[in-house]
């Protein structure tokens, strides 16, 4: 339990009304995106700046109190969760949006600065932030960058990574550092940028960002292809992309999501089809046209018993709201769901279906296909009961088996959404130890008195 | 080194992996621009284990082992500051995979960078990074330093490539690091620490590579404008009108005057500075692109333009740009050579800059390089007296000052190595230098790999 004194000394660095202590304000900051760890902290601070986010870190390794950075709690892993305790640093009120630099294609945020506003502004400029991660409403910069996150539009555009020119961050000792900077290219010592880009919370806190954005594509096309066999559209994901096309997004949903869908908002999906790819084509007019043709017959090729382009935008926003509602026909239909976050090379998506499939008939479970097919992120999912302790543990095991045998055909644990609590496990076994032990000790040297999100990714 | 460390050297890779003669040595005590000491011993390693086992023993016995790839690298990574082991990978040169389904190759890190490239091109795929050195530079190396090259505004630099590494640790340990898929967050990003760290804090000796599908067609134009400016309003009247060229290379006044005296090519007189641009994509796009461009190029006051969708025309069109480098030392014999980055925006404000700078100074000073991401090769010609090397001296710091002053960096893709290591400090604030050392100290405790690169010569190892 922290002492009196050391939350005296955050309301003198951070103002009284940016300090929570009741009871129901520790509730609401205990957990995340799902409600599967719960950990209440012992105090909530708001900073407003850089330099209050210093002292609260001298404060908490001075007094060795854990401290959890937390954006707008919405990553999926447990990052977020104070799993000891301590000191949750809220970034939700450091949420200004710096700098929109046109001419150079960069912007500077605050960390706390929601991808959604930030997007917004972009708009009036013609820009974009293309990293999409489905949380974006309420997901935060920093909690962006500590998590790599991404989504649908990164088999075109690459993850959160690529677009990270520079940040300035708090180390655990409460040190300001600037790293990487403004431009494009940058090779001037060594890369903590990139070390400190999903780190969880682990190394520091981000407190500023520069970001690379791009031009928003003139033009886009959404294309519908509907298969009979989920592995048939798994197969035409790694076609299309062998034969040169990059799509903007390619999407795949299963015939459980295409009818929890249809039942939630009837849109005309096939309710009879084993699985859809969802694919948008963007950029020039030209080059549009010339992919969606492409794609459709390459869809065509490979077994889709239904192709359609979609007329309109009209048509497009509606499928595309339909993806996005695919998480939550999920999660709205059990207790407990148990989600991952698989990646697997391309050309091995159709391996991965099946052998999901076979799992989930072993164990007698229903399984749920969907994900980001075209970088072979998929999000295979167990509606289960957590309270149903025999159902939860037969769940859970069969996921067990799922993630290894994504490992086993090349792939890995997590393709955005962290490590946290939630991979743990499957981390420290599917990892070299001595690649374990040196990520530790990088840990270790940054912070010594490891209060920055202890119990996180390897403990 | 003793003769018994020099046995147990050739026990380790093979008695003809090694080279002993000074003749021989002294072939790797320098790379494309720096000169070091002459190594004790020159080894070409041939698989990960014989690396682990001479960095084992580089441990024990306390002497510095220097990676290198072809020595073509510009800032003296590659080059011993105190003799030791200088180890060669251009034996360990296999592309082991290319894997056509997943967009994926795995290669040996003393494979050629142009020639993975065309082997890659064979089947439809295009592995973008292209150094200016890239007909000769080892892939190992472009990973080391983080390679860019004329096209990473739009197809990004090294790091955007590599996926994963297998590499050996100072200690000698083997990790392998990376994914084989486009996403992957598990655990810190050692990859990325890995690439740019210029050999000091591992040995790279395997890379896993992402590729893409190789663009159908190009087209290229030649563009002319009679100042600086009017050539960086139409670079950003390009990228706002949504067309990102694979490749925006400029030459400023003084590189055109000196490309044109050694290999006339008809540039216009008066001209203040050149564009070379190439869009590439399927057939329509090409076409489509160049079609929004003319009327931007029109609008932006060029003077000028040529324009081929022919790739051996293209070449023509290349000519000034690829004559340069050479022809600069028709003006001088010494090049003092910089390799700055500033915001795209601020491109015009440096090149005045740096004439003001050449006029005061009374000595060439000529920019090219990347117009698209910021990135120029400032090119300091000096005669190999001491007054000359006091004048790029003064110039560099200038130069590097003014850079910083625009948010810009000290460099772009050539990396610090010795030559730059005195600068840094100019650029990284004293806790991530700290920060930076800390890490080499944690990887290389007894300082063997590549000593004295990187850290101003003040900070202890």
């Amino acid at each position: 339990m922290i002492k009196t004194a050391v939350i005296e000394e955050l309301k003198k660095i951070v103002g009284e009304g940016e300090v929570l202590t009741t009871k129901e304000a520790l509730k609401a900051y205990s957990y995340d995106g799902t409600t599967n760890w719960i950990r209440e902290p012992d105090v909530v601070v708001f900073p407003k700046n850089t330099i209050q986010i210093s002292e609260i870190l001298k404060v908490a390794n001075r007094e060795k109190v854990p401290v959890t950075p937390r954006g707008g709690g919405t990553n999926v892993s447990g990052g977020s969760v104070p799993w000891m305790g301590g000191i949750v640093l809220c970034t939700t009120k450091m949420n200004n949006i710096l700098k929109i630099d046109k001419e150079n294609l960069t912007c500077t945020v605050e960390c706390g600065v929601v991808l959604q506003d930030l997007n917004n502004a972009l708009l009036k400029e013609g820009l974009f932030f293309p990293p999409d991660p489905q949380s974006f409403l309420g997901a935060t910069i920093g909690g962006i960058i500590a998590e790599n996150a991404g989504g649908p539009a990164c088999v075109k555009y690459g993850v959160t990574k690529q677009y990270v020119l520079g940040l300035e961050v708090v180390l655990p000792t409460g040190e300001v550092v600037n790293l990487g900077g403004r431009t494009l290219k940058n090779v001037v010592g060594y890369d903590l940028l990139h070390l400190f880009i999903s780190s969880e919370g682990t190394l520091g806190v981000i407190t500023k960002a520069e970001l690379k954005l791009n031009p928003l594509p003139p033009s886009r096309k959404t294309i519908v292809a509907v298969y009979d066999d989920v592995t048939k559209a798994g197969e035409t994901v790694f076609r299309v992309l062998e034969n040169g096309v990059i799509p903007g997004k390619i999407e795949l949903l299963d015939n459980w999501v295409i009818n929890r869908i249809e039942e939630m908002m009837p849109m005309g999906l096939p309710r009879d089809a084993d699985a859809m790819l969802l694919f948008e084509c963007d950029g020039i007019d030209e080059a549009v046209q010339k992919e969606t043709e492409k794609v459709v017959d390459i869809s065509k090729k490979y077994g889709a018993t239904d192709v359609r382009v979609a007329k309109d935008t009209d048509e497009a926003n509606r499928y595309w709201m339909a993806r996005r509602a695919g998480f939550a026909a999920v999660f709205g239909k059990a207790k407990t769901v148990l989600s991952e976050d698989v990646t697997v090379p391309r050309g091995k998506i159709p391996d991965l279906i099946k052998k999901s499939k076979e799992i989930a008939k072993k164990y007698g479970l229903e399984l749920v296909m969907l994900g980001h097919a075209g970088d072979g992120n998929l999000h295979p999912s167990f509606l289960t009961d957590i309270s149903n302790k025999e159902h939860y543990e037969k769940a859970t095991k069969a996921m067990e088996e799922i993630i290894y045998a994504a490992v086993e055909l090349g792939g890995v644990l997590s393709g955005e959404h962290g490590i946290g609590l939630e991979k743990q496990k499957f981390f420290t076994r599917v990892t070299d130890p001595k690649v374990v032990d040196l990520m530790k000790k990088i840990k270790a040297l940054l912070d010594p008195n490891n209060i920055m999100n202890p119990g996180k990714i390897w403990e | 080194m003793n003769s018994r460390l020099i046995d147990k050297i050739r026990e380790i890779v093979g008695k003809e992996n090694v080279l002993i003669s000074e003749e021989e040595r002294k072939c790797y005590s320098f790379d494309a621009r720096a000169h070091g000491s002459v190594p004790d011993l020159v080894i070409f390693p041939k698989s990960a284990s014989q690396v682990s086992e001479v960095l084992k023993l580089a441990n024990e016995h306390n002497f510095p082992v220097i990676p290198r790839g072809q020595g073509s690298g510009v800032t003296g990574g590659a080059v011993s500051i105190s003799g030791g082991v200088v180890m060669v990978f251009t034996k360990m040169n296999r592309i082991l995979e290319i894997d056509k389904e997943n967009l994926i190759a795995i290669v040996e890190p003393g494979v050629i960078t142009y020639e993975f490239q065309e082997e890659v091109k064979k089947h439809g795929l295009f592995y973008p990074p292209d150094p200016a050195s890239h007909k000769y530079s080892t892939i190992g190396g472009n990973v080391a330093e983080c390679a860019g090259g004329p096209n990473s505004l739009k197809y990004g630099v090294t790091r955007d490539y590599v996926l994963g590494l297998q590499v050996v640790l100072p200690t000698g340990e083997i990790i392998e690091t990376g994914v084989r898929t486009m996403k992957g967050v598990v655990g810190y990003d050692l990859t990325r620490l890995f690439v740019g760290s210029e050999g000091t804090l591992c040995v790279i000796t395997k890379i896993i590579l992402k590729l893409i599908p190789l663009p159908e067609s190009k087209a290229t134009l030649l563009v002319f404008f009679r100042e600086v400016e009017d050539a960086a309003i139409c670079v950003s009247g390009i990228i706002s009108a949504r067309i990102v060229p694979a490749v925006m290379e400029f030459m400023d006044r003084a590189s055109v005057i000196c490309s044109e005296m050694a290999n006339p090519i008809g540039i216009p007189e008066e001209t203040g500075a050149l564009l070379l641009i190439e869009v590439d994509g399927d057939e329509a796009s090409v076409k489509a692109q160049v079609e929004k461009i003319i009327p931007i190029l029109k609008e932006k006051k060029a003077s000028e333009f040529r324009i081929t969708y022919d790739p051996k025309e293209s070449e023509a069109l290349w000519l000034a740009r690829r004559t340069l480098s050479q022809a600069t030392y028709n003006l001088n014999p010494v090049k003092v050579a910089e390799d700055v980055v500033v915001p795209r925006s601020k491109i015009p404000i440096l090149i005045r800059k740096l004439e003001v700078l050449s006029e005061e100074l009374n000595i060439p000073i000529l920019s090219f390089g990347h117009a698209g991401d910021g990135n120029f090769h400032v090119s300091i010609m000096i005669k190999d007296e001491p007054r000359d090397w006091e004048k790029a001296e003064k110039a560099v710091r200038e130069i590097f000052k003014e850079t910083i002053q625009l948010g810009g960096t000290i460099s772009g893709e050539h990396g610090i190595g010795t030559l730059k290591s005195d600068y840094i400090d100019m650029e990284l604030s004293r806790e991530a230098l700290i920060t930076m050392a800390k890490i080499k100290k944690l990887f290389d405790p007894n300082n063997i790999l590549n000593p004295g690169k990187i850290f101003p010569k003040y900070m202890k190892f």
